[in-house]
């Protein structure tokens, strides 16, 4: 038995959790829903010794713990797959499975002997390849299989899994909830967290919910459905948290994107997007939402046909794009988004640097582009001269944000826009994104947030495997229809 | 000041402190040597040719790239050079259109090779090392495939004019008691280096080099064609192994081709290192390249003069490289 009891997590000012208590069985899917910013990965990292409680604690068969560091949690049988999987992809199975506490003969690693306790594993997680199989080559489910396997050798009694399903077909999701049943029918318990209700409604014995770092409820899946799981995580009215949107004032169409495929595979894309729209994009992790955005702004190599304001651009660069009116505002802020070690105002400058001028740069101008931006929104620096990394992440997409706007664009793409973002910085974004598109912007919002896609959005297409499953607007908007678009449910039923 | 802003100010010129600690060290130490004029002028006229590659040199690194094959370079465009001026020279020794015809071969040389490097490692994919230690490997040989493995010398004296002459600074009634000439190649280091560091500093090639070597997926995504900047930088580096070629085959009026350019990449990396660059691109200051350079002929000349055998010039180069590094920590991580 694991018990959290009355725990309270505060980074700095920000609290996470406000006195959570919890209980995980032996034998029992326990499922754990909220939006992002509830206190979930929190509470998970508290659980597998990333993170230490404020306040509270951790109590394994009755006897309070201190979880510090991961190794403590695994040693006490506490696992945790997470959502992004921690494989080296150019060793073996049998490597990754025993990686940092290979079995030895004298100096050398025992392979014989890896080889064999792996195949054991990866029988007892049904696993069709074996343990000398590269994972480089393997798919995300059998990576996986493999993360599972590797838990399953820590002798783990409490399996933490984030996410396990959003990468996943259906087939694989049904073997992966076989494997789940199997592990509780041997007394394990498993912590599952997901923002796929329908799944989670599945597969748990009990649902807890988490509301802005606090424990609201549980839930008898029996008995709920996901519109009642939606209304206790969501807890207050949407139209609390997204400004009106204005209605559409123009027919003229900006964007008109025919047969998009960003690889062969893929059935294409065709849309039209017009002035003063907000065309949401959703779907899983990994349903080509990124890669389209990325081949609109010419950073991905795609064949069909794209046209802004009439004119083809399919095959300008990313450059040409721009300066047409075409941004992308990417989903990875430190990475792609902004050079973090750059200051604001070189980063706010940076896409448009060269237009005035090829051959010189005027710093007067570069200022107060950034003072023009960190007061028009609202960004809280002292100094546009300091590094962007000095800055809260909202205030990073601000910037991230602001450089894209300086260039004065017709078509917005945002890619995440809220990710990592504080609830107030937020509101700001939702109310600029509004504020674009009421301007006459046109603007395609990527989210993996379904309140934002429904609360901010004319339209909606919904990517599944790299095509549009199906466009939605007006009362067919909502996290149910979107999600079994999403999961391909309805082809299946 | 406080100590917390006397210590940023420090990070932020870490090559001027170093240079003038130096300056000051070996003053004090030798001062009948070092305060000698005669050294001041050796240390300009033997240093300008790393200092031109030094130059190129930053704008690789701070793009995030780098250059070992300068230093080859140097040869195969000296050895090519003043073999292409002699022929169109003929019998004419004296014409001074050889010069013209060595310069231009020069700088086109290396500008090719800089070119070829640039697109090997943006077109090709290849990582910068391996490029340029091919080059490094690869354009030696072929300087000493053209020269037949030796001396290629410039017939006549006027290409050497080039090299040897300059502005001649007149003695003085004090310290300076003989006239001194600070050769032409010293003034086209400098010319280059405040061109070099407008291009750096002032132009939108020289943020976007910045933005390459601090982050070259964000600069991709900023809609900057990174391959582009990349190829050019390597280009500039070959144009500049050229210009230092030509300094320094014009002052020996002569190229060995398994000589002229010997470790002047390394030379030039670590004059760089020295200016306060960061290795991982992103961040560079000419003013600090220009410190490095000097500080590295200091090291040199003092050391040399001091009757330091020659074996442990090397290692008290390697320790100044360290200091100069450590000195500079913190800056910006």
């Amino acid at each position: 038995m694991l018990d959290v009891v009355g725990v309270r997590k505060e980074f700095g000012t920000v609290i996470a959790l406000r006195g959570v208590s919890l209980q995980f069985r032996p034998g029992e899917v326990h499922g754990l829903i909220g939006e992002n910013g509830a206190g979930k990965s929190t509470l998970m990292k508290l659980l597998s010794g990333l993170e230490q409680p404020t306040v509270g604690e951790v109590r394994l068969d009755g006897t309070a713990v201190n979880l510090k560091g991961v190794q403590s949690a695994i040693d006490r049988g506490i696992v945790m797959i997470h959502q992004e999987l921690n494989l080296v992809d150019d060793l073996s199975v049998a490597e990754n499975v025993f990686l940092g506490r290979e079995p030895r003969k004298g100096l050398a690693i025992d392979y014989a002997k890896m080889r064999t306790e792996c195949a054991g594993l990866l029988e007892k997680v049904n696993a069709k390849f074996g343990p000398d199989t590269s994972v480089r080559g393997l798919s995300i489910a059998d990576k996986q299989l493999v993360e599972i396997a590797k838990a399953i050798s820590y002798d783990a009694k409490y399996l933490i899994m984030d996410e396990p399903t959003a990468v996943l077909t259906g087939p694989e999701v049904r073997s992966l909830f076989a494997l789940i049943r199997d592990l509780k029918s041997r007394n394990v318990s498993v912590v599952y967290i997901s923002h796929l209700l329908p799944e989670i409604l599945e597969i748990s014995d009990r649902i807890s919910v988490l509301r802005d770092g606090e424990f609201v409820g549980e839930l008898d899946p029996k008995t709920s459905t996901p519109q009642i799981l939606a209304e206790s995580m969501v807890g207050r009215e949407l139209g609390e948290v997204f400004p009106p949107l204005g209605a559409r004032t123009s027919d003229e169409v900006v964007l008109e994107v025919t047969n998009l495929s960003t690889t062969p595979h893929h059935q294409p894309v065709s849309f039209q997007l017009r002035s003063g729209e907000i065309l949401g994009m959703a779907g899983l992790i990994g349903a080509g939402r990124t890669e389209i955005s990325e081949a609109l702004a010419g950073f991905r190599k795609s064949t069909g046909k794209v046209k802004l304001a009439g004119e083809a651009i399919e095959k300008l660069s990313p450059s040409d794009r721009r300066k047409r009116g075409l941004v992308y505002v990417s989903e990875d802020r430190k990475g792609r988004g902004l050079h973090l070690t750059l200051a604001i105002s070189e980063n706010a400058s940076l896409p448009t640097l060269a237009d005035a001028n090829r051959f010189r740069v005027n710093d007067t101008q570069v200022d107060s582009i950034a003072n023009g931006w960190v007061e028009k929104l609202g960004i809280k620096t002292s100094n546009i001269h300091a590094p962007v990394k000095s800055l809260s992440g909202g205030n990073q997409q601000k910037v991230a944000i602001a450089k894209w706007l300086q260039c004065d664009p017709k078509v917005v793409i945002f890619d995440e826009p809220t990710r990592g973002v504080d609830v107030g910085a937020k509101r700001e974004i939702y109310n600029l994104i509004v504020d674009l598109a009421k301007q006459g912007l046109a603007v395609i919002l990527v989210s993996s947030e379904l309140p934002e896609v429904i609360g901010l959005c004319h339209r909606v297409l919904v990517l599944r495997n790299g095509t549009c499953e199906a466009e939605l607007a007006g009362d067919q908007l909502n996290e149910k229809t979107i999600m079994t678009s999403a999961a391909g449910l309805e082809k299946q039923a | 000041m406080n100590t917390q802003s006397m210590k940023s100010t420090v990070e932020r010129n870490g090559a001027l402190f170093a240079f003038l600690i130096l300056f000051i060290g070996s003053a004090l130490w030798k001062p009948g040597i070092f305060l000698q004029p005669e050294s001041i002028r050796n240390i300009l006229n033997q240093n300008a040719s790393i200092g031109i590659l030094a130059l190129g040199m930053t704008l690789v690194i701070v793009a995030g790239g780098i250059d070992l094959s300068v230093g080859s370079l140097m040869a195969l465009a000296g050895v090519l050079g003043v073999q292409w001026m002699n022929q169109a020279l003929g019998t004419n020794a004296s014409d001074p259109k050889g010069i013209w015809v060595a310069a231009a071969s020069c700088i086109a040389i290396g500008g090719i090779a800089g070119l070829i490097n640039g697109l090997l490692v943006t077109s090709g994919k290849i990582a910068p090392f391996i490029v340029t230690l091919a080059g490094l490997v690869g354009f030696r040989s072929m300087a000493q495939a053209f020269a037949d493995g030796g001396e290629v010398r410039a017939v006549g004296s006027t290409f050497a004019a080039l090299g040897q002459d300059g502005v001649t600074i007149p003695a003085l009634p004090f310290w300076i008691t003989t006239p001194l000439v600070i050769q032409w190649p010293v003034f086209i280091f400098f010319v280059m280096a405040a061109a070099v560091g407008f291009v750096l500093n002032r132009t939108p090639f020289g943020r976007y080099c910045i933005a390459v070597g601090a982050n070259e997926q964000a600069a991709k995504y900023s809609a900057i064609n990174t391959n582009r900047i990349k190829l050019w930088t390597y280009i500039i580096v070959g144009l500049c192994a050229g210009i230092a070629s030509l300094c320094v085959s014009s002052r020996m009026n002569s190229v060995t081709s398994g000589q002229l350019g010997n470790n002047a990449e390394l030379d030039a990396i670590a004059a760089v290192v020295i200016g306060g660059a960061r290795m991982s691109g992103g961040y560079a200051r000419i003013t600090g390249t220009v410190f490095g350079v000097l500080m590295l002929g200091i090291i040199t000349n003092i050391l040399t003069a001091s009757d330091v055998s020659v074996y442990w010039q090397g290692f008290v180069k390697g320790v100044i490289i360290l200091l100069a590094v450590l000195i500079q920590r913190g800056r910006s991580d």
